[in-house]
Order: structure tokens, then C-alpha cells, then sequence
């Protein structure tokens, strides 16, 4: 966008701010006095959500005010997104994609056909087959096949949509890490949850739009950058929070600054500002005024969203949740209370899903499991409760990995592994979506007999990407940013709206 | 019924058309239509996206002239020039069915629109170039005899004020322009021995007295260096997953050398993109073309190398245009450019002078230059000598260059038809019991030796070459002692001519099944040692590899090129996709742009350099120019600095960048200094910055320059102020990076237990341009005040206004640690009484008293922090309750508008 546009937009926000500025003068000092999150006021200062309706629905940039709420170009289903990565590429075969043909080949040479013209990222030579390494069954009304690995998620199946054919084009963790959220195996370009902030901006201006949460003790793979604004203002990056000292970098006041001394710096600070807008007549300067008042309050409301103390026995139970744990369920519970304050995105990274065979925790039948039984309950709990609290509707949970893993045993550099593994796959992995209007009890893609390629229903990432940003509103073929000469989407030049799938 | 239609249809169109030519007639028959400015734009906006370097509609397009006048699909031209009446693209504007009209399934074009079109090929539909593409000429200054003006920038701002009807403003006072143009030229404030040197001369001279200092000032280097490292998107660690370190750090001292010494631009430029094809090439020249190595190397396990040895390749094509050509040549790898002269192909024959390159996404991020350090360095000076009296010129060249680079040597990670072995983490050539490999044309001619770098883990390996075929005729037959870690070896081969298959066969009587024997880094073919007969070349021999496989030289990544019989061919990319090879092409530079390749210029990256420096070439200093005026006046004269092409931003004074540009070529020879210090002596910098209610309702951007720049401080200028105002800057230059505070449990890279630990004492407290930056995990004060994570060439930067930029200033404790050493310092400069420590603390950031009521404000906030530390005694910010009252007072000053906020 040009800055002839920035202006006449940023024109008539000076306008909109010079009517609020009294009254939010007002509330700031009435809000900070009862020392109360002042989670109704980014209602306020955004111009939306106080009955008036907002102007037109862009997705123009504005460094003035640049997470103001913005609508997106048609009604969405979804409000806001709950993505669970589970990174390191969870294996399918283990848990939803059933294929007793394959327990038949177990223990096999791989045929040659299965070979030709593939890259693997470790199997070489000529690997042996491995059967599925769980039991699986049909479950719920809608008949999904499901581990005994999963038994808590066994129970939801019905609300679920399954994409059971889903490929990509990247076999290393970092690459496709980048491309599952950012559209592109390489480094610089926006994430999905960036891309969704810049496009809606946020509803609630005392929280990041845009949260991120990681779990499993390391970061994903590619780093921040799944996360990071690529191209767009680094304003859209995702904020990660937590679960070890302040719950957003640099929240807490600092040692020996108290709550009211705070608040006294602020007020200094704005009223010496307020000073320099006199002298500089700098709608800038009315700017940062407000971002500092909105620092003040971030300062309560994150650490409130933050604390899962308060949450009743039964919640706890339910996920399986331990306040003062750094753990996925955790992660889990903090995610449906950052949507219900209205968190546009939220971010789950759960490392340790990589299952080589390379060692006890990169097995198929060690390693896996553990982190089945670490998460299934509490992913299974998130579904329930939004259901229960009446947001499973506006909010879409994706669940999945950056690709599968091979129906094939692992040969690494030729030799066997000591434990069971499957290498790196492109061809055909699971995800899962539910809630948002994405339609309930629903299988969607089928894999050949071994799980090793799509035979119905195909569908590649830009495709999974395409769909989320129809649940929010968005087409994905227009919903663009003018970047090195022409205009970048998510998707890049792919991407089909899975329709099936959608209620 | 169908044909009446038709006919009638025709009727009408004739008739609209009739009369649109009346209407033209009125309009445009006096003036020419400008294709640039009137017709492109429409173009652009309406047509290209069916009918241009994408997608061709109906055979279609309308990106070059001679396309748009071929023959279309239906048989005819779409354009008869001269003729619009009977152009058939005219005709489809007008058109009322929604199938036949043009733009199909679009709005249709506005009345205007449609008459400049026709007007345009009434005109003769003659190709205008887009400006930028257009060679410098000289552009005529406006007169004016307005006492304002101080130079030819003023001139050409004031005549564009004038004809917005607006004025400009007086000069700042002395503390505004001090520190403005103090922060400009050395990223941070002024020396007190330097502001108190201007504020006390009252002549005119005063301020190019003080512009002149900074200028010279080794900060200055800091402050530039800062601003490059983003176009050359430097980093210390090597990106993707493992995202380990990488020892680079010597370039970034290069740029602060070449900003402070002001090298000739083309110079500079040069230096970086084919510094190691300059005659004789001195290690700094090597090490300026780090450039182009702060690309990403993938230390991924399982990756293919070739991958992202090609995805290298392409950032550097890509860096090259946008950081020093304004040009987003990007989408050219996919397809011709949509909107730009540039076709396909002219992408991969421009990435054939990088393509050539020794890098191939090793672990090591060979190739390296070696510099090395105390015992070493004397050891290499022997060596030289020696090789001096002993051998020949030639051969004293070759052997030094080998030991400062290994360069020329075969990467393990090239071998191929693996038997029993593999690519260690695909990385490394690891051989099992009885394994085979295969490394590929290999050139014997004159080399009968065999040099390598190995690791061996048993005590009896049996290594064999075979030249051809796994039983080819032996080249040689050696037995491995076990290593300790990476050592070098070398064995005579027999000798053979020409270029040959390497069979590597192995085996060990002692491996058990399945485990590794030995793995290599890199293979040199060459000859013995030169000199072997002369006294000491024992001696020499041992230096030679001792200098090489020394773990103690501090090493940078560099370009070189390939040894002639390792070139590798450069192919399209179908669809930019590598694995998808199309025509084989050779170097060459888009013809579009008109600039032939300067007679004497080699057909290689030196002599791309040269046709980028050619005082013809339209792009480079035009882009240097316009980045220059950004970085001072917050906003370039055209706004996208990657892109000066036709979807770029229009430039609010072209004429006077195209005048800057071409006097930084003729009259300032290149020199960066010259060419700031014309802008910031120009009164249109100096201005002051307030805001008159006219120029707010007019020009809130201030595009026309009617007010002097207000733009808020960098990350590293946020950071640099507090260091200087607190006293604590450690001005220490050049060096590793460091590690200032950072909270704990921000790294956390998977297969990668490195953790940030803190510098300790001074080196915590360098400046901002020094901090370790890694690209998975950037130092998050900077991030969130807006740099960027440095993964590609990122040609601006985009402010933005936060609550998170707040906290940090508020609360990281690096802050507060800073805001403590600015208290004592309140007080101690500021003497006794309180009024004047905080009037003191205010004057040390802005330079000005501090007026009654922000005074006030200031004070209040003190007495209520005093009157809590009397009744809650907290020593955290302060010995005792005024020190700690004085804290919060000063860590309230950095977060000030004033003071993150360039006035």
C-alpha cells in the first residue's frame, strides 16, 4: 500500500482518535484505578465492537494502529484458530491410517517399485516393510479409525473432520515446517498466524494477537521463523508466551517496581509526551501515548489469561492439566482461555514426534506412544470444553505434523536401526480438523493399501492453508501483500479450499 | 439474427468510437501521450496480469512492444499502430458483451483510461522505458534566488513546495540539529567534547564543522555497517534447524573499515561481489565477499546438499538486484517478469555468474579463508619464505593459497554410488567393510598425489583407488591408522592423464558389521610438495599441513569460483524449480536495460561487478542514492527502496534523485561521506520538524519536505543512545560478536545444546551492531523494535508502533541495569539539588533544558517513587531511596517520545 493510502486511512483514524481520546483518557485512569485487565477497552480504542460498524473491511496496513479489529471479506465460520503442530511428523500408520495389508508385508523386502525416482531423507538401499505398531478400531457413529494409542481422542471422533491423504513436497523438519506455515520451504516469508493477525487484526488489544506456545523443551525445528512476520510488519510475529519466568518477555516490571510505581512512570511518561505533542503537533506522539497505556494493561491481562490456577478441579481433571508445569496439556488449556478472550491465533509446538528408530525415544513403539499419552487427553479435553463452553463453532482446531512417516522400516545409511522407525514421508500423512464449520464425523482422502500414496481425496498443504483462511473469511487467491514486485499470498501460486470438509 | 447482432453491435462500437476520437482530438491531439507515466500505469494495473510475462491470453502481450504488435491467436494483431480504430485491443475496451470486453471479468476501464489507450495508439503505441531503467542524464536544477536555499536539493524541493502551495520551515535549533544529525551519521549521540565544541561557535560554520567531525568519527563505520547488515543479511549462525554458528564476524568488520576509510561505492561493491577475482586478491578483498556467504547453509540431517547449494545461489541473485539494484528480480525465477523487462531465462543466465561458486552447502561452509593468529602466523611467514627462496613463483602462489583456503579440493559430500557406505548425516563420505564409492571427473593431468582430510576410527582400514571402475587400475593402496579426530594425509597415485572416475573401496579386519571405519572432509589432487630436495622442506612440508588443519585460525566463509575443470553448467529452472532443468545458458546480464558489458570486462562475477559500476548502469546508484535519503529523512524519494520498477512506489522528486545520482558518480566519485554530507547540509534537512496544522492537513507523510525528518530511533540507535547516556558504551571496535543480557530459555534449537552466555564485564555493554544475531532466535529487543531476522536481503525496514516496544524499554533488565548507571550519573553531573539532576539527565539525551512542565511531571513521579522506597526499603534500582527514586526517573527518560524518536 502506498503512503498516499496510509495517509488518507491514517487521516481519518486521527479523526476516530481525537473523539475517543478523552474517554479512553477516562477509562485508562478508571480501569488502572480499580487495578482491574482492562479487557473491554481494546472494544474502545479499535473503533469496533462498540456498535459502530467499522468503515470497510481492508486489510490495509496501518503503523498507527496496526492490530486495530478488522472484518474479513466474507463471514467466516471461525473466529480464531487453535493450530496444534506436532513436531517431528507424528506417524499415521499408528495412529489413524489402518492397513492390515501391511502387517502381511512386515518383516519384507521393499519392492523396487516402491523405490524408483524417491528421495528419502535416511532410508538407503533397500529397507524392509514394517507392519503397524498398534491396534486399531472404528470408533464413534461416524465409524473413524482410530488407534488404541489415542484412546481419549477415540471418543470425539464424530466432531472431527480427518484429511487422510495429505502430502507435501518437503522431507526435512525445517523445510517443511516453513512450508506447513508459512507457504514456503524457505526462510522469509509470513506464517499463517500472521498472515490471519494482519488480515483481522485483534479483538482484544491487552493480548497479543497472535500467541505462540511450545512445549516438548525445544523449539520446532525451523526455528521462530514459523512464527515470524516474514515479509509483513514484524508487528504480526507471533508473540510466543512462557511457562518459565514472565509469561511474554519482558511483561513483568522489573525488581524493586511496583505495580503503582509503574503506573506513576506511565503517567509521567504520557503527560511529558503529551507535552511533546503540543510542541510537535505529531499524531505519532498520540500514538505512542496509546501504546503505552496499552502496555500497562497487557501487564494485567496477560498474566491473568496466563494463570491457570483458577480453573476448577474438574478442568484440570479433564486435561490433565498441573498448574506450574511447563507441559502440551498446559499449553492446551492456556489456548482455550486466549480464544475465549479473543486471541485470534493460537500456536501449539509440541516437539519430539520424530520416530527413527535411532534411539528409545525416536521409536515407533516407545517413543511414540509416550508422547500419545502426554497429549491425547488434553487435546481431547480442549474439544470438549469449547464444545461445552459454546466456541467450538467459531473456533477451528487443526491437529497434524509437517509430513508422515513411511510405511517402511527405517534403514538409516543402509543399516538396521536399533529400534523400530519409519523415515521421513511426503506422500501421504494425517491431519485433522474440528470445530470452526468444518463438518463433524467426517474421513476425507484414502491412502493405497500400505498407506504409502493418496488414491482419493488428495490434498497438499497449500490446500489445508486455503481452507483455514475460508473458515476465517478469507480467499486465499486474494487475500495478498505486495512484497519483491508483485503480490505474495500464503499459498503462493497453489491451494484449493478442501469444500468436502466444510459443514 | 447472430450476424445482425454482430453487425450492429459494430455499428455502435463505430460510433462510440467516432466520437471518443472527437473527444481525443480536443484532449490529446496537442499533447503526446507519456507512456511511462500515463499509459504503463493502466497497463499494469488493468491488462498484464492476463496479457503480460505470466500468463499471454489470446497470444497476447503486453510487455514488450514487439509482443504487443505480433500477431494474436485470432491471426492479427491486437495493435495497428497509428490506427485505433482499427486495433482489435481498442475495440474490446468498449464492447458491452461481458465475454468480448476487456479486462474479461472486470470492471471495465473509465472513459479516461480508454482515451489515453487510443490517444496512445493514434500516437504510434510507442514503447516508453520505465525511468528507472533509463541511463542518468543531467537534469536541469530550478532557479531560484530564495535565501532558504543552501544547495541544488533545496532547489528542487522548493520548487515542488511551491507548486503545492506550501512553504518551507525555519532551521531547528542547534540541540535538535545536533542530535538529529549526530544519531544520522554515528548512529548515536555526539561526544559532549564535540556538542560543546558546536554549541560554543556561533559562526556559520559551525555546523559542517560538527557534520565534518562525525563524519570522520569510527562511529560512523558502526552506524552504516549496521544498516548493511541487513541488505546483506548477515547473521553468526548458519540458519534452518541446527542453526549453528558460523564465524563470519571479520566481514562485518570489513563494512565498518570500508564505511569509515569511505571507499569509492564501486569499489565497495565490487569488493563484495567478485572481491576473490580481483588480481591478487588480499585477504580483506577475500573477505569483503562474505557478501554473498551469509546465505543459509542447511545442517540438516538427510537433506540434499545440491538443494540448498541452488537455494544459496538463487539469494544471492536475488540480494544482488534488490540490495544494490533496486530491483525485485525474484519473480523472473518462476517466469519472464509480469510487469518488468525481464524475461525468463534472463534469470538463470544471470545466476550462471554466481552458479560457479565452491560452496556446496557443507558443514564447514567451505570455502574458507584462514587467518591465522600469534605462533601461526609466524609459522605461515616461514613458510613463505621459504617457498621464496626454494621454488618458484607460480609454486609458492599455489601452495599459500591452498594453505589459506584449501581451495582447489573435491567435497566428500559429492561422492556417489554408494556400496555399504553413505553420506555420514549426509554430510561426510563414510566408509564401511568392504564399501564402495564413486567421486566423479576427477582431472588427473599432472597430479599425482593425493591429499585429503579423513577421520579413521579403526587401526587397520584398507584404503584403495581405483581410476574408472571399482576394479579399474589402482591409483593407490594405503592402510589407515586410526585418527585422533580430523588429520590430513598424502599418498602418491599413479600417474594417469585426463579426467577419471574415483572408486573408493574399503575395508577393515577388525569392523564389525555395520560400523563406520572411516569417513573423509575433502579430497586435493596435486603434485609433491615443490622444493622436496631443497634444505628444510622437511620442515616446511610439516608447516604446510600443519597450517591447515590448524584448529586455532579464525575462519570466514568467502566466494570462489570453480577450477576450470570443475565448472558446473547453468540450466532454466522450469517453473523456478531445480529439480526441473530446462536450456543450458550462459552468464549474461538482462539486455532490457541497455547497458553493454564494458569492453575489458570478463565474462565472469568481476566482470558483472564492472558492468554494475559502469557509470551507464541505471540502477546502482540511483538505488544507493534513494537509500541514503531514506535512511535520513525516514521515507526514500521512491518509498520502496527493493523495488525502483514499475509496481514500485512513483518518486516524489524524480529529477532530483536522478541529479543526486548522477552527481555521486561524476562529482563525488563514489564517496558515501560526500554524498551524506550534501544531504544533511541542505537546509531541506535541517528544517525543523514540528507540524504546522496546514502541513498536517496537507502532507502528513511529508513527502514534500516542507518540515525537517521525525522518524522514531532504530533497534541498535535505541540501544546505542542508552549506552551513551548512561555512560556505559565499551567503544571497543571490531571482534566476535557478544553476548549482552538476555533472559534465559530464548535459545532453544533442536539438535543444538548452545546457550547464550552472557559476556561478561565492558563486553556486555558494546554496541549494538557487535550482538551475536541468530537467525533462528534473534536478540528479541532488537526484533520487536522492527529488525529483522536477517534470513534474506531485507532492503527496508518497516516501523511500527507497539505495546511490546514499550516493554522493553520499560522493563528488560538490560534496560534497567542502564537506567541505573544514567541515575548515578544524574547525579553526579547534575549536582546537589533534584530539579537539576533530572533537568541534567534529560539535557545528556536531548541536549536541551527540560521545560517547567515536563519537569513536573518528572519530579512528581520521583517524589512518589522516593516516598515508596522510604516505607518499603528496596536496594534493587538504588543504594538507598533516592538512587533508587533517581532509577525510575531515569529508565521514565528512555522511554520519552523524544528520546526513541529522532526529532
Amino acid at each position: 500500500m502506498t503512503q498516499q493510502e496510509l495517509h488518507n486511512q491514517r487521516l481519518l483514524k486521527e479523526a476516530e482518535e481525537h473523539v475517543m481520546r478523552l474517554q479512553t483518557r477516562r477509562h485508562f485512569l478508571k480501569e488502572s484505578a480499580m487495578g482491574l485487565g482492562g479487557l473491554a477497552i481494546g472494544a474502545l480504542l479499535g473503533g469496533c465492537g462498540n456498535g459502530a460498524a467499522p468503515a470497510v473491511p481492508s486489510v490495509a496496513f496501518d503503523p498507527a494502529h496496526p492490530m486495530l479489529p478488522k472484518l474479513p471479506p466474507f463471514a467466516g465460520k471461525a473466529k480464531s484458530v487453535i493450530y496444534l503442530h506436532m513436531a517431528g511428523a507424528p506417524s499415521q500408520l499408528e495412529l489413524f491410517d489402518y492397513k492390515p495389508e501391511l502387517q502381511k508385508l512386515d518383516g519384507q523386502d521393499c519392492p523396487q517399485s516402491l523405490l524408483e525416482g524417491k528421495r528419502f531423507a535416511f532410508i538407503r538401499g533397500v529397507p524392509k516393510m514394517l507392519g503397524p505398531q498398534a491396534k486399531f478400531e472404528q470408533r464413534g457413529q461416524s465409524g473413524a479409525w482410530v488407534s488404541d494409542l489415542l484412546p481419549h481422542l477415540s471418543g470425539v471422533v464424530d466432531e472431527v473432520s480427518f484429511l487422510k491423504a495429505v502430502t507435501t513436497d518437503q522431507f526435512n523438519h525445517g523445510p517443511a515446517q516453513l512450508l506447513v506455515h508459512t507457504g514456503s520451504a524457505r526462510l522469509g516469508r509470513p506464517s499463517l498466524g500472521s498472515w490471519v493477525t494482519y488480515g483481522l487484526g485483534s479483538e482484544n488489544e491487552n493480548l497479543p494477537g497472535f500467541v505462540v506456545l511450545t512445549s516438548g523443551g525445544k523449539n520446532p525445528d525451523a526455528g521462530k521463523s514459523v512464527w515470524g512476520s516474514g515479509f509483513l510488519p514484524s508487528v504480526y510475529q507471533g508473540v510466543q508466551c512462557r511457562s518459565e519466568g514472565a509469561p511474554v518477555l519482558f511483561l513483568d516490571d522489573p525488581k524493586g517496581m511496583s505495580r503503582d510505581l509503574r503506573k506513576a512512570s506511565i503517567d509521567a511518561i504520557n503527560k511529558v509526551n503529551q507535552q511533546s505533542y503540543k510542541e510537535f503537533n505529531d499524531p505519532e506522539i498520540l500514538s505512542r501515548i496509546s501504546q503505552y497505556e496499552m502496555a500497562y494493561r497487557m501487564q494485567i491481562a496477560v498474566p491473568e489469561v496466563m494463570d491457570i490456577r483458577g480453573e476448577p478441579d474438574y478442568i484440570h481433571e479433564m486435561y490433565g492439566t498441573k498448574p506450574g508445569q511447563a507441559s502440551f496439556a498446559n499449553n492446551v488449556l492456556l489456548a482455550r482461555k486466549l480464544v475465549e478472550k479473543g486471541v485470534r491465533f493460537v500456536q501449539l509446538f509440541d516437539w519430539g514426534w520424530d520416530t527413527h528408530g535411532t534411539g528409545a525415544d525416536l521409536a515407533i513403539d516407545i517413543g511414540l506412544v509416550n508422547k500419545c499419552r502426554e497429549t491425547d487427553k488434553a487435546v481431547t479435553a480442549l474439544l470438549l470444553d469449547l464444545k461445552q463452553r459454546g466456541l467450538l463453532d467459531e473456533t477451528l482446531v487443526v491437529w497434524g505434523g509437517e509430513f508422515g512417516r513411511t510405511p517402511m522400516m527405517e534403514n538409516r545409511d543402509g543399516k538396521q536401526n536399533p529400534f523400530l522407525g519409519r523415515d521421513h514421508h511426503t506422500d501421504a500423512f494425517t491431519i485433522w480438523m474440528a470445530g470452526g464449520g468444518i463438518k463433524k464425523g467426517h474421513v476425507h482422502g484414502e491412502t493405497d493399501e500400505i498407506g504409502y500414496s493418496a488414491i482419493s481425496g488428495k490434498v497438499d498443504v497449500f490446500d489445508v492453508q486455503a481452507t483455514i483462511l475460508n473458515q476465517l473469511g478469507f480467499d486465499h487467491e486474494k487475500f495478498t501483500y505486495p512484497f519483491q514486485g508483485r503480490p505474495f499470498r500464503l499459498t503462493d501460486v497453489k491451494g484449493k479450499v478442501i469444500k468436502d470438509i466444510i459443514a | 439474427m447472430m450476424l445482425s447482432l454482430v453487425h450492429r453491435k459494430l455499428f455502435w462500437v463505430t460510433l462510440l468510437l467516432a466520437a471518443a476520437m472527437v473527444f481525443i482530438t480536443c484532449t490529446f491531439n496537442q499533447r503526446k501521450v507519456d507512456f511511462s507515466a500515463d499509459v504503463k500505469p493502466i497497463i499494469n494495473k488493468k491488462c498484464i496480469s492476463c496479457h503480460g510475462g505470466v500468463k499471454k491470453q489470446g497470444g497476447f502481450s503486453l510487455l514488450f512492444r514487439e509482443e504487443a504488435l505480433d500477431t494474436t491467436e485470432s491471426g492479427k494483431p491486437a495493435i495497428i499502430p497509428g490506427h485505433p480504430e482499427k486495433s482489435e485491443m481498442i475495440r474490446r475496451l468498449t464492447l458491452d458483451d461481458p465475454e468480448e470486453r476487456m479486462p474479461y471479468d472486470h470492471e471495465p476501464l473509465s472513459k479516461e483510461e480508454i482515451n489515453i489507450l487510443t490517444a496512445w495508439v493514434k500516437q504510434g503505441a510507442e514503447w516508453g522505458e520505465h525511468w528507472a531503467y533509463v541511463p542518468l542524464k543531467p537534469v536541469e536544477v530550478p532557479e531560484t534566488k530564495d535565501p532558504w536555499v543552501r544547495n541544488d536539493i533545496d532547489r528542487f524541493i522548493l520548487s515542488k513546495l511551491e507548486t503545492e502551495d506550501m512553504k518551507p520551515s525555519p532551521q531547528a535549533d542547534k540541540a535538535t540539529l545536533l542530535r538529529r544529525v549526530s544519531l544520522d551519521l554515528t548512529g548515536m549521540p555526539a561526544p559532549e567534547s564535540v556538542a560543546r565544541q558546536f554549541f560554543n561557535d556561533s559562526s556559520d560554520k559551525a555546523y559542517e564543522v560538527l557534520v565534518d567531525s562525525l563524519l570522520a568519527s569510527p562511529h560512523f563505520g558502526e552506524r552504516w555497517t549496521a544498516m548493511w547488515m541487513d541488505l546483506a543479511r548477515y547473521a553468526d549462525t548458519k540458519g534452518y534447524e541446527r542453526d549453528d554458528s558460523r564465524s563470519i564476524w571479520r566481514y562485518r568488520d570489513w563494512l565498518i573499515q570500508s564505511f569509515n576509510e569511505d571507499k569509492p561505492y564501486d569499489r565497495f561493491i565490487t569488493e563484495q561481489v567478485a572481491g576473490d577475482l580481483l588480481p591478487q586478491p588480499t585477504d580483506m578483498q577475500y573477505i569483503a565477499t562474505a557478501f554473498q556467504r551469509n546465505t543459509l547453509t542447511n545442517d540438516e540431517g538427510g537433506t540434499d546438499n545440491e538443494e540448498f547449494r541452488t537455494a544459496a545461489v538463487m539469494d544471492r541473485v536475488n540480494a544482488t538486484w534488490e540490495a544494490l539494484m533496486g530491483t525485485t528480480f525474484a519473480c523472473v525465477q518462476c517466469h519472464s517478469h509480469p510487469y518488468d523487462p525481464f524475461v525468463h531465462d534472463e534469470y538463470y543466465s544471470f545466476l550462471a555468474y554466481f552458479n560457479n561458486t565452491r560452496d556446496e552447502d557443507t558443514y564447514a561452509d567451505y570455502p574458507l579463508l584462514r587467518e591465522y593468529k600469534a605462533g601461526d602466523s609466524i609459522k605461515y611467514e616461514k613458510l613463505r619464505t621459504w617457498l621464496t627462496t626454494n621454488t618458484s613463483a607460480a609454486d609458492q602462489q599455489k601452495i599459500l593459497h591452498f594453505v589459506k583456503t584449501t581451495d582447489p579440493a573435491y567435497n566428500s559430500l559429492t561422492t556417489d554410488s554408494f556400496e555399504n557406505c553413505e553420506l555420514n548425516d549426509t554430510k561426510w563420505l563414510a566408509m564401511r567393510n568392504h564399501s564402495v564409492a564413486r567421486l566423479r571427473d576427477v582431472d588427473l593431468t599432472q597430479k599425482d598425489q593425493l591429499l585429503f582430510r579423513y577421520a579413521s576410527w579403526i587401526p587397520d582400514g584398507i584404503l584403495e583407488l581405483h581410476a574408472d571402475k571399482r576394479d579399474g587400475p589402482l591409483l593407490c593402496k594405503i592402510k589407515m591408522p586410526k585418527s585422533n579426530g580430523w588429520q590430513l594425509m598424502q599418498v602418491p597415485l599413479q600417474a594417469m592423464d585426463g579426467k577419471h572416475d574415483i572408486w573408493f573401496t574399503y575395508s577393515g579386519a577388525s569392523l564389525k558389521k555395520d560400523a563406520g571405519g572411516m569417513q573423509f572432509d575433502w579430497l586435493h589432487f596435486t603434485q609433491p610438495f615443490p622444493g622436496n630436495d631443497k634444505p628444510g622442506a622437511d620442515s616446511a612440508y610439516n608447516s604446510y599441513l600443519a597450517l591447515i588443519n590448524t584448529p586455532d585460525a579464525t575462519t570466514t566463509p568467502i566466494m570462489m569460483d570453480n577450477a576450470v575443470y570443475m565448472q558446473r553448467p547453468t540450466n532454466v529452472f522450469e517453473r523456478g524449480n531445480w529439480l526441473v532443468k530446462g536450456a543450458q545458458v550462459k552468464p549474461g546480464v538482462p539486455k532490457s536495460l541497455q547497458v553493454a558489458m564494458p569492453a575489458d570486462a570478463p565474462n565472469n562475477r568481476l566482470g558483472l561487478a564492472m558492468w554494475m559500476t559502469s557509470p551507464k548502469n541505471p540502477l546502482v546508484s540511483r538505488t544507493m542514492v534513494n537509500r541514503m535519503w531514506e535512511q535520513l529523512f525516514g521515507t526514500g524519494i521512491v518509498e520502496t527502496l527493493e523495488d525502483l520498477g514499475t509496481q514500485g512506489a512513483s518518486p516524489t522528486h524524480r529529477e532530483l534523485l536522478d541529479h543526486l545520482s548522477l552527481q555521486f558518480i561524476n562529482t563525488q566519485h563514489w564517496s558515501t561521506k560526500q554524498l551524506l554530507k550534501t544531504m544533511v547540509m541542505s537546509a531541506t534537512y535541517r528544517q525543523d520538524s514540528r507540524i504546522t496544522d496546514d502541513a498536517k492537513e496537507k502532507d502528513l507523510f511529508n513527502k514534500f519536505y516542507a518540515r525537517g525528518p521525525r522518524v522514531r530511533l532504530s533497534a541498535e540507535q535505541v540501544r546505542d543512545q542508552a549506552l551513551c547516556v548512561s555512560n556505559t558504551m565499551y567503544a571497543k571496535m571490531y571482534g566476535p560478536s557478544v553476548f549482552p543480557y538476555q533472559p534465559k530459555g530464548i535459545w532453544q534449537s533442536p539438535w543444538n545444546g548452545k546457550e547464550w552466555i552472557m559476556s561478561t564485564g565492558n563486553e556486555m555493554y558494546r554496541r549494538a551492531v557487535y550482538t551475536y544475531w541468530k537467525r533462528s532466535s534473534p536478540y528479541p529487543a532488537m526484533i520487536t523494535f522492527d529488525g529483522t531476522a536477517r534470513e534474506v536481503c531485507t532492503p527496508r525496514r518497516i516501523r511500527t508502533n507497539t505495546p511490546l516496544q514499550a516493554l522493553v524499554t520499560l522493563n528488560d533488565p538490560a534496560f534497567l541495569d542502564l537506567a541505573r548507571h544514567f541515575a548515578a550519573r544524574m547525579k553526579k553531573e547534575g549536582g546537589e539539588e533534584l530539579k537539576a539532576q533530572i533537568a541534567k539527565g534529560y539535557e545528556l539525551m536531548l541536549y536541551k533544558p527540560l521545560s517547567a512542565e515536563k519537569l513536573q511531571a518528572l519530579e512528581t513521579l520521583y517524589q512518589s517513587a522516593y516516598a515508596g522506597y522510604q516505607t518499603a526499603a528496596d536496594s534493587t534500582l538504588g543504594n538507598n531511596p533516592k538512587d533508587a527514586a533517581l532509577t525510575v526517573v531515569a529508565n521514565a527518560l528512555f522511554n520519552l517520545d523524544e528520546a526513541v524518536t529522532k526529532n
